[in-house]
């Protein structure tokens, strides 16, 4: 029967395509003029748009233009630090324009799900970067370039390595077991944005296949209001990118070019050779054990020369370096842009690369006034030499853990040492390599077409092509590769298409009462296949394809799976004299991967806005440019959990060469669902004294219920885990961003800043979920999700050196067991944001921004490895020196007891503050002047130099606080598993980078 | 206009076009890798698939793949091997620090009910088989691995089976049912009795042995299912039923021993294997992380060298018994303990576990005849015993034994069964205490040579009691 409705409902709107067609066509007239600044120099590379429509040109050096309109048309004139204008034609055809300057683009267009609309109409919250926040920084990914940019979502870099992945929450965490991340959109078409590699457990971003440089804008849509219309796929917030565009006027080229040098933020001190031998000899006598038996035992050489600084031996200086070019241009029917750019990051992590080629173009022709075509295609090649997942024996960083003692190189051969305590993995740079080759192509087929005024139908087809080709080589020699190598290759392959179509309708009734309507359907599929092949004894190293491998080992494999969307929405915007403001919108959503008992749900929100400054109590009031006040309330769904989860499945599982089946460990829920948020958001925008000082302030409540919930069941039922909607959690936040201009001439002085406080709070919970292992992070009903739990150091009891825990108040014990399992942490910070300010006088400009988070806790789960008074044979941090010794001694380091176990147990003595504040960009750059770049045939000249991550103020003791190991995670595309609720782990973890660049841009 | 009307039939030919045909059935995708559990046993084949499943999942490194194997010998293991790996859950289990959350106890628990629970659902599944021989087979496979697994089990997470008391201490739950509904794993399932746990175990040994054909390929044979059984009643001090069960065996599976004890273990399915698990070089426990031989070897390229065997032990081999001692690597030794030369090179190491894909033989013959030989010994019957005793002596080259005790007998299981996954149990059942160093000896009745009931379960299931100790 649904199926019927939805067959319906297609043919209705074909036939309502269809007698649009028919109706006749509306007359144009030609408009020209001229763009000034309030200084009265000429605006070049504004926007000037026909209101309702796409139509629209930029103006050229001299902030010309000229565009066909519809008679009766209303232009609206933007450009980026201007007030945006917006001018009915009447009769006009010459229409010369005067901006004033602004820091806030009251009416700069904000894009919006399936369309766009002006920031002053707008009554949901959206965060609306554009290509100047993301311009020449030495970055992988365009996410990493607009943290401390974004109020109410916090960006969290896992680690340094090249082309990892960034936690990103919308106005906090609204999943527990689903993932969080929120949905990507670029130019229309859902993404694939979760990892899809199958070598180890280091994700792969896939949202670094987007060259940052061809991106013109990123629309955050953080409140019901904004996101409801993307239904079941909208709780997490939804990310919409949006390339460049060429525009009608004289062609551009733009050419850029950096280069730079990184160092890791920081670096660790471990024990030398003399501090080691006194800390673990020790360590042994206490124990009444040998030293020099013991270390023997372990293959270390208690007499050795040695004193190898291992921990270092990780890192080294990076480089970094691009070129890019673009062209863009275009005539009154053809408009174009074309890009190109080479990107190569040598990381501060040994062995770890990265390079992208990308390029671009993105094309739209007027087949007549009415029809319009569109095509965007991007192609990336991007090679990444990967470090490998932070609890693998092969991640440099665990080099530390080597004994000072034990040498770099075998000192008779030469050779690097392979008898060492842990792996040297060294070798495996020598002897293999762990690369991951991807093409990614973006594409988008668009038409629009506009049967009567304001009618505008629109159908696009999109495709993300995604190649990943992932392949591991350790030679003979090498901990994988044991005495005759190993191999690893897996291709894997997802196709996501979409179809979009959607009708949009603008009319004004009688002057007061605007109106847009939006009526649409959706398709998406999306197909992943992936072959892997795995083969052990090759010949010689020379030798690296599994071809040459004598035996085909456990990794060979095929393997596929997919999911679908289909989805129709609508929604409807009202105005009233531009001072009431009404929206609503609805989508129904169906997916493949909920039960068979559930498979479609229905999503909305409504919101209102008033602009108090347009009423005629304020306006025209110098110190009150804008006052609007807006609120909104929507459900929205997460449809985020394993593409087969609600079904209970058996798969193969062979037996030396037989093949039987067994059950997965999921029992299957043919009930299960969306998770829903109900969200309230209540809003507020302001520009006061000349918009000298503009800003936002929101507040919310995001109720997520029905959580899709990976609940733990007793292992003794022969099963691990159910997914279910059970459960429900909250998030509630303020969102403050304050923009001012605190010297306007010459001399300019902008200050600005955001910050956002959100409160996670489990308020429904089954039972409660522990990540076990060594990790803390659990799920705890009246407790934010992720939260510390376990047993609470105490430090070491004066009498005994032992390790000691808190049973009750004031209790304490050194039975680990006998302790009390308590609150330790709050991985989730109480505030984050960023502060930014710029001065320019004449071409030189200063602009700094700073990024902080506070209130965090973090918790190093390699501690009970590293800091372990002397535990086993890994190296120590320094700290550890300061060791109990004898009856009476105050410390919060243990008595050094070899295997002993004194105080090794997870617990807080590794929790630590992990709040920081870090100067996370400075830019210094001069753009020489006109008339000097003129007689050089050019349009304009800038160099610059910048600095990324220069200072971190931080009380943590690790490498560095913004950290989030992905290693206990079991991260998989269709299993996210424990990474949304395994928060602020750091085991091994490689430090963000410190870089240094020198760039250059050339216009013409 | 006419120009346009194509333009407009193109666009809409375009948009919903694409959409109509992605629309016959938007939502039914499948997986590509699974099928759906409503049918996966619906067939005679399918079921058989199921049944290989099981004896696969006996090969997880959780399971006889390592650490039923691996556990008990560094459980107690002072004096007899050392951990010197990395691995702290294992370094834990060997020093007796492990805490209730210890990872090898969780994993061996948790992937023994899952080996179970697939049991139980092949027994239910059985009235599809129609053929009558087969139905019987697959019944005592599942019987035999199930009893197998609550022997395990029981061993390991519950104290030594004691008569004194009745058993009646806390064993480990039974589950007999096939799950397949939430309602069912939510259920709670406390512990049974030691004593119910071992009367479960005989229950489907014996069973098996009656329903399993004598030849069964690699798989469970009737005669794996009573040598097993054998082994259960020597756990439970039950030394007739022991003796009558290792003889049957003996004299009637038509096994015999191979012609050195390190081919049992080199070459595939012996002539002395009762009941080996298959692995090859795609299916195997492990290479690198785990799996008997990542743990034990250290030979070239092959091991981590984690398992050190002790020279206190290793003495106590003569000079000419192949069992015992060599200077050489595993390449050169024709002994069964090298020197390592890969990974943690220079130390002792057992060659019983020397390659990843080799099968890892659970019951061999030589075992009965030392339980014979044990049960006879205990029953003054010592010509008996000597005759079987000097037969395992005699093929790996000691000199013969003329009289013979209790302690010759219990020396030689040692001697013979190092490495197997035989050490804690023996010195349990015979209730010998644990020698850690010159001054220090253990009780074995300690907490911690008890394995913790893993806290995942306690924490879903509050009506798990825990072991005392954790």
């Amino acid at each position: 029967m649904k199926q019927k409705l939805v067959t319906h409902f297609r043919l209705l709107l074909l036939l309502v395509a269809c007698l649009c067609s028919a109706t006749a066509w509306a007359q144009t007239n030609a408009v020209s003029g001229r763009v000034v600044g309030s200084d009265g120099g000429a605006v070049p590379g504004a926007t000037v748009i026909e209101r309702g429509t796409s139509n629209g040109v930029s103006t050229n050096a001299d902030g010309a233009f000229s565009l066909s309109v519809q008679t009766g048309a209303t232009l609206v004139i933007s450009s980026v630090g201007y007030t945006a204008q917006t001018i009915p034609i009447g009769n006009q055809s010459v229409i010369n324009v005067t901006l004033a300057a602004s820091t806030t683009q009251l009416n700069e267009a904000v894009v919006v799900g399936y369309g766009t609309q002006s920031k002053q109409d707008l009554t949901g919250s959206v965060t609306q970067l554009s290509s100047k926040d993301l311009a020449s920084q030495p970055v992988v990914s365009f996410e990493q370039a607009i943290q401390g940019r974004t109020p109410g979502v916090q960006m969290t870099q896992s680690s340094g390595k090249l082309g990892a992945g960034l936690q990103i929450r919308v106005r906090g965490s609204a999943s527990v077991t689903a993932s969080s991340q929120p949905l990507y959109v670029i130019d229309g078409i859902p993404v694939t944005s979760q990892d899809v590699g199958v070598v180890n457990d280091e994700p792969i971003n896939p949202l670094a296949d987007l060259n940052p440089n061809d991106i013109e804008s990123i629309s955050i849509l953080k409140d019901a209001s904004a996101s409801a219309i993307y239904g079941s796929r909208a709780s997490n917030g939804v990310v919409l990118v949006t390339t460049k565009k060429g525009r009608q006027g004289q062609t551009r080229v733009n050419v850029g070019y950096y280069v730079g040098t990184s160092t890791p933020t920081r670096k660790r001190e471990f024990l030398n050779a003399a501090q080691y031998k006194e800390l673990f000899s020790e360590a042994a006598v206490n124990v009444r054990l040998d030293p020099k038996d013991e270390f023997e035992a372990s293959g270390i050489d208690i007499n050795s020369k040695d004193d190898v600084n291992w921990g270092d031996q990780a890192f080294r200086r990076g480089h970094v370096s691009q070129y890019d070019l673009n062209v863009s241009g275009g005539d009154a029917k053809t408009r174009f842009y074309l890009s190109g750019t080479f990107n190569d990051q040598t990381g501060i992590i040994i062995g770890n690369r990265y390079r992208r080629g990308s390029m671009r173009l993105n094309l739209d022709h007027s087949l007549s006034d009415k029809l319009r075509v569109g095509l965007n295609l991007s192609l990336t090649r991007s090679v990444n030499d990967r470090t490998p997942d932070d609890n693998s024996f092969s991640n440099p960083v665990q080099l530390n853990a080597l004994p000072p003692l034990q040498p770099i190189r075998d000192p008779k051969t030469g050779l690097l040492n392979s008898n060492t305590l842990y792996y040297n993995n060294l070798l495996d740079l020598d002897l293999g390599f762990n690369r991951a080759g991807t093409y990614r192509s973006f594409s988008n087929f668009n038409l629009n077409y506009e049967p009567i005024k304001g009618l505008v139908l629109r159908t696009e087809t999109g495709a993300d092509f995604l190649n990943l080709n992932e392949d591991l080589y350790r030679g003979a020699g090498t901990l994988d590769g044991g005495s005759t190598g190993y191999g690893y290759n897996a291709q894997s392959q997802v196709i996501n298409y979409t179809t979009n179509n959607t009708a949009t309708y603008g009319f004004t009734l009688s002057e007061n009462h605007r109106f847009e309507a939006l009526l649409g359907q959706s398709f998406q599929r999306s197909d992943t296949k992936q072959t892997a092949a795995e083969g052990r004894g090759f010949p010689t190293t020379e030798f690296t394809r599994i071809a040459s491998a004598a035996i085909k080992t456990g990794g060979n494999s095929s393997t596929g799976t997919g999911f679908s969307f289909t989805s129709f929405f609508g929604r409807v915007n009202y105005a009233f004299r531009d001072k009431y403001l009404l929206s609503a919108s609805v989508r129904r959503d169906g997916s493949s991967r909920f039960g068979a008992d559930n498979p479609y749900g229905t999503f909305g929100a409504g919101s209102v806005g008033w602009v108090i400054s347009e009423e005629s109590f304020l306006k025209n009031n110098s110190l009150v440019n804008l006052l609007k006040l807006r609120a909104s309330y929507g459900s929205t769904g997460n449809a985020e959990i394993g593409n087969f989860d609600s079904r209970q499945l058996f798969s193969s599982l062979p037996y030396a060469d037989q093949s039987g089946t067994a059950p997965n460990n999921r029992i299957g829920n043919p009930n299960l669902t969306w998770e829903t948020s109900k969200q309230s958001d209540l809003g507020l925008e302001f520009g006061l004294f000349n918009s000298r000082l503009s800003g936002e302030v929101d507040v919310y409540e995001k109720k997520t219920t029905g959580l899709l919930l990976d609940r733990p069941i007793r292992y003794t039922s022969g099963y691990r885990v159910i997914s279910e909607n059970i459960g429900a959690l909250r998030n509630r936040g303020l969102e403050i961003t304050l923009n001012g201009r605190i010297l306007d001439g010459d001399f300019k002085w902008n200050l600005g800043g955001n910050i956002s406080f959100n409160r996670n709070l489990i308020t429904s919970l089954p039972q409660e979920i522990v990540s076990g292992g060594r990790n803390l992070g659990r799920v705890r009903l009246g407790e934010p999700i992720g939260v510390f739990w376990g047993k609470k150091y105490a430090g070491v009891n004066p009498n005994s050196g032992s390790a000691i825990y808190y049973t009750t108040e004031g209790d304490t014990t050194s039975n680990y067991t006998a302790a009390v399992d308590q609150k330790l942490g709050d991985p989730n910070a109480k505030f984050t944001g960023g502060a930014t300010t710029s001065f320019s006088y004449k071409g030189l400009e200063l602009s700094v921004l700073g990024q902080f988070v506070y209130g965090n806790d973090l918790y190093n789960v390699a501690g009970v490895f590293q800091s372990v008074n002397g535990d086993y044979f890994d190296n120590q941090t320094v700290d550890q020196l300061n060791r109990w010794r004898k009856r009476g001694d105050i410390t919060d380091v243990p008595q050094a007891r070899l295997y002993d176990g004194n105080g090794t147990n997870a617990s807080s003595r590794w929790v630590q503050s992990g709040s920081f504040f870090r100067f996370k960009t400075v830019t210094l750059g001069y753009t020489l002047p006109l008339d000097f770049v003129q007689k050089y045939h050019m349009q304009s000249l800038r160099v610059y130099v910048t600095g990324q991550n220069l200072f971190t103020l931080t009380k943590y003791t690790g490498y560095d606080p913004e950290v989030n190991t992905t290693s206990f995670n079991g991260t998989s595309a269709t299993s996210p598993g424990r990474a949304n609720y395994l928060l602020g782990h750091d085991f091994y973890t490689p430090p963000l980078a410190k870089t240094f660049i020198v760039g250059l841009n050339l216009g013409f | 206009m006419k120009n346009l009307r194509n333009c407009a039939a193109l666009l809409l030919t375009l948009g919903l076009g694409a959409s109509l045909t992605a629309c016959k059935d938007p939502l039914n995708i499948q997986p590509q890798q699974s099928v759906d559990a409503s049918t996966a046993l619906s067939t005679s084949t399918k079921v058989g698939s199921a049944v290989v499943g099981i004896y696969a999942k006996l090969d997880d490194p959780a399971l006889y793949g390592t650490n039923l194997v691996l556990l008990p010998e560094l459980i107690g293991g002072d004096g007899y091997v050392s951990w010197q790996g990395t691995f702290q859950s294992y370094r834990e289990v060997s020093r007796r620090t492990l805490i209730r959350t210890n990872t090898e106890a969780e994993r061996t628990w948790a992937r023994a009910y899952e080996g179970i629970n697939q049991c139980n659902l092949v027994l239910e599944a059985l009235p599809v088989v129609a053929d009558t021989a087969l139905k019987s087979q697959y019944a005592g496979e599942a019987r035999f691995v199930r009893g197998a697994l609550y022997f395990e089990l029981v061993r390991l997470y519950a104290q030594q089976y004691r008569t004194s008391d009745a058993a009646t201490q806390p064993g480990v739950p039974l589950a007999l049912v096939a799950n397949r509904t939430v309602g069912q794993v939510d259920a709670p399932l406390p512990r049974a009795t030691v004593a119910a746990v071992y009367n479960q175990v005989l229950a489907d040994l014996r069973t098996a042995a009656v329903r399993l054909p004598v030849d069964n390929g690699t798989r469970a044979t009737r005669y794996a299912a009573k040598a097993m059984l054998a082994r259960v009643y020597l756990q439970q001090g039950n030394y007739v039923a022991a003796r009558a069960a290792a003889d049957e065996v003996i004299t009637r599976s038509g096994k015999a021993l191979a012609a050195t004890l390190a081919s049992v273990f080199s070459n595939k399915n012996s002539a002395e294997s009762l009941f080996e698990i298959q692995q090859n070089d795609q299916n195997n426990a492990g290479t690198s992380n785990d799996g008997l031989a990542t743990f034990f070897a250290s030979d070239g390229g092959t091991g981590r060298g984690d398992v050190r065997v002790l020279s206190n032990f290793s003495s106590r081999y003569e000079p000419n018994d192949a069992r015992g001692e060599d200077t050489v690597s595993a390449g050169q030794t024709k002994k069964l303990i090298y020197v390592g030369n890969g990974n943690r090179p220079g130390f002792l190491r057992s060659i019983k576990w020397r390659q990843y894909g080799q099968n890892i033989p659970i019951i061999r013959l030589a075992e009965m005849y030392l339980i014979r030989a044990e049960a006879d010994v205990r029953a003054n019957n010592t010509t008996s015993a000597l005759a079987d005793v000097n037969l395992i002596r005699a093929r790996s080259g000691a000199s013969p034994l003329t009289t013979i005790t209790l302690q010759d007998v219990l020396n030689e299981r040692q001697l013979e069964l190092a490495f197997e996954g035989f050490h804690i149990h023996d010195l349990k059942r015979t209730g010998t205490n644990i020698v850690v160093n010159a001054t220090t000896t253990l009780p074995i009745t300690a907490a911690k040579l008890v394995l913790p009931i893993p806290q995942h379960d306690i924490n879903v299931d509050p009506s798990l009691t825990q072991n005392t100790g954790y």
